[in-house]
């Protein structure tokens, strides 16, 4: 069962990155390379979901490349937390693939293009070596690069230089900070790490976790650092905003959880109240900037930025509660985001409708997964210690669900519920709007029945305030 | 060797930032360049130990210099390298469409071409797919002609 459980750890971002090679040679056009990158994909993701199985049941799977003695070689590492960020994201790429499959893929390189991502983000969340992290990452972020860039459009590929800059800074300010703590530590084993940064005096480390930290925030698109992200998801393709959003701004998430959360939590305790300040501040300043605009895909770049001001406020409160919250509420978020964005790319029937679902779970209304997540931040935000911060931030939460509530209205109201003048335009395929509705059903069915997600999300956060902190 | 190796790696830093803030793209290219290898500085000075080179059988009892820092700042460096080529590669394809790598014509030059759009009053061809199946080719040679006119 071990050696399963190892060859099964290899599969989810094995199968892509192989497969991307061969398809890079083929005509990406033509729709049976869509459709072997998807039925690749889909093999990931199935591959992912037994490793969850396997993961929740019998613990954490970890293998080391190359037969080296543990803390020697490369390890991959599969847990809770690296499987459900793995899973959420993974699902987003695939549907968000289907989808331009189902509209004609119109760039060659796109399908093998989306399985890097998918094999970038699948090796840095199941890696157990922060180097390697860094090496996943920059896959997935240099292939993203090339997607923003989807069409060739000026303006597209402008968005995409832009992403592109302001990304490699925060890679190279990551860079920097895991060399530091290499430095410090003298492993990049993060198991190691945790252990020693542990007996370190916290001061010394502090600077260290800021550099990551703002590395992570610079990847979320939180409010200080957030100027490049309404260009890049307004310039970009409805399928690749998708991606962007509900797949790749998951990387910032799960590194602030497993580095802030794991590897230095108490330089997270000390910076929590920066933390918790830089996530109020995201969560008004999206919510405004959004009540503010008028284009579907702005209104949701800037909702997007207040959406991870939720993610960071769980993650400020810490434990395992706020942990807890900050998984779920990412996973609720990325289906969120992938929803609204592809939804906003079509017409026809069925569409309005899937918008509304993802957009009234962005607002945290019943029965929607949504209302799951901002549930779970309440529960964190009650968990405070004193009773006036909880008090700010149960006020706060209110407020950001009563803006987006705002917004998401006018935006549904703007957009499917105007009369249209003239030429409606054609309706978009019958499979992509079903797709679209399927994901949006995926919202409702977690809202109505979230045990399973919130059992994951509670393993999840178990390995940060268990196993390694 | 601390401090000159800190001093190295804060001047590189430095002019990179400079070069990033400017309006010229080629520049913010370089700049970026500078950054990525002002890490590449930081991983070796990180690693900078005195010992015995780091080859297998090896010679004398002493310490060893550490190998791991090399290999990532190698690592690091091809990463760096890709991604310029790919930085360049799109200022190039800005430049065969609008002629200039200034940022601020180039946002004009759009500006000027979203006008244009709006007279011919054709904003919504964006999102019917179904008319442009196959335009992906022909998008790009459109483009790589605009100079010309």
């Amino acid at each position: 069962m071990i050696a399963a459980g190892q060859t099964l750890l290899v599969l989810p971002a094995g199968i892509p990155w192989v497969l991307a090679a061969v398809l890079a040679l083929l005509d990406g056009r033509r729709r049976w390379v869509g459709l072997l990158a998807a039925a690749g994909l889909g093999a990931s993701f199935a591959s992912l979901v037994w490793l969850a199985f396997v993961v929740v049941r019998e613990g954490p799977v970890e293998v080391v490349a190359g037969g080296w003695p543990e803390g020697v070689g490369i390890s991959l590492r599969a847990d809770p937390l690296g499987v459900t960020f793995a899973l959420v994201s993974v699902g987003v790429v695939l549907v968000s693939l289907l989808y331009e499959i189902i509209l004609g893929t119109r760039w060659r390189a796109f399908p093998p293009l989306v399985l890097l991502v998918a094999a970038g983000l699948n090796g840095l969340f199941l890696t157990g070596d922060a180097f390697n992290f860094y090496v996943f990452f920059e896959i997935s972020m240099t292939a993203s690069f090339i997607l923003t860039s989807y069409r060739e459009k000026d303006y597209q590929v402008r968005a995409a230089f832009i992403f592109a800059v302001v990304n490699l800074l925060g890679s190279v300010i990551f860079l920097i900070g895991i060399a530091s703590l290499y430095s410090v530590t003298g492993s990049l084993d993060m198991q190691t790490i945790a252990e020693r940064t542990d007996v370190l005096e916290p001061r010394s480390v502090i600077v260290i976790g800021a550099t990551i930290f703002a590395a992570f925030f610079l990847k979320l698109g939180l409010f200080p650092f957030h100027f490049w992200l309404p260009e890049v998801y307004v310039g970009a393709h409805a399928p690749v905003a998708a991606i962007l959003s509900g797949a790749l701004a998951n990387i910032g998430s799960y590194g602030l959880l497993r580095f802030g959360g794991g590897l230095l939590p108490r330089e997270l305790e000390i910076g929590s109240v920066a933390v918790l300040v830089l996530g109020t501040a995201s969560i008004i300043y999206g919510a405004l900037q959004a009540i503010s605009r008028h284009d579907t895909s702005e209104v949701m770049a800037y909702s997007s930025i207040g959406q991870v001001g939720y993610i960071l406020l769980a993650v400020g409160l810490g434990g395992p509660v706020g942990y807890t919250a900050a998984v779920l509420y990412s996973v609720v978020n990325s289906l969120n985001k992938g929803v609204v964005f592809l939804a906003a790319g079509l017409r026809g029937q069925l569409v309005g409708g899937a918008f509304a679902v993802g957009a009234f779970s962005i607002a945290g209304v019943p029965p929607t997964a949504g209302f799951v997540g901002k549930i779970a931040i309440f529960k964190a935000a009650i968990a405070s210690n004193s009773l006036p911060a909880s008090l700010a931030l149960l006020a706060l939460v209110f407020l950001g669900g009563a803006l987006s509530f705002l917004y998401s209205f006018q935006v549904y109201q703007r957009r499917f519920m105007k009369p249209t003048q003239g030429d409606p335009g054609k309706a978009s395929p019958l499979a992509a709007r079903v797709l679209v509705v399927a994901l949006a059903a995926l919202v409702v069915l977690l809202g109505l029945w979230p045990e399973p997600l919130v059992y994951l999300s509670e393993e999840a956060a178990a390995v940060l305030s268990g196993g390694s902190g | 060797m601390i401090l000159s190796a800190a001093l190295a790696v804060s001047v590189v830093f430095a002019s990179g930032t400079f070069l990033l803030l400017q309006r010229d793209l080629v520049r913010v290219v370089v700049g970026i360049v500078l950054i990525s290898n002002s890490a590449v500085l930081f991983i070796i000075s990180a690693g900078l130990t005195r010992g015995a080179v780091p080859i297998y059988p090896l010679k004398g009892a002493g310490s060893v210099s550490d190998p791991l820092v090399q290999a990532m700042a190698l690592t690091a460096l091809v990463i760096g390298f890709g991604v310029a080529a790919l930085l360049l590669a799109m200022v190039y394809r800005l430049y065969t469409a609008h002629r200039t790598v200034d940022t601020e014509e180039i946002a004009d030059a759009e500006i000027r071409e979203a006008e244009t759009l709006e007279r011919v009053g054709d904003p919504e061809r964006e999102e019917v797919p179904e008319d442009e199946q196959d335009a992906g080719w022909q998008d790009r040679t459109q483009a790589s002609e605009r100079p010309a006119r």
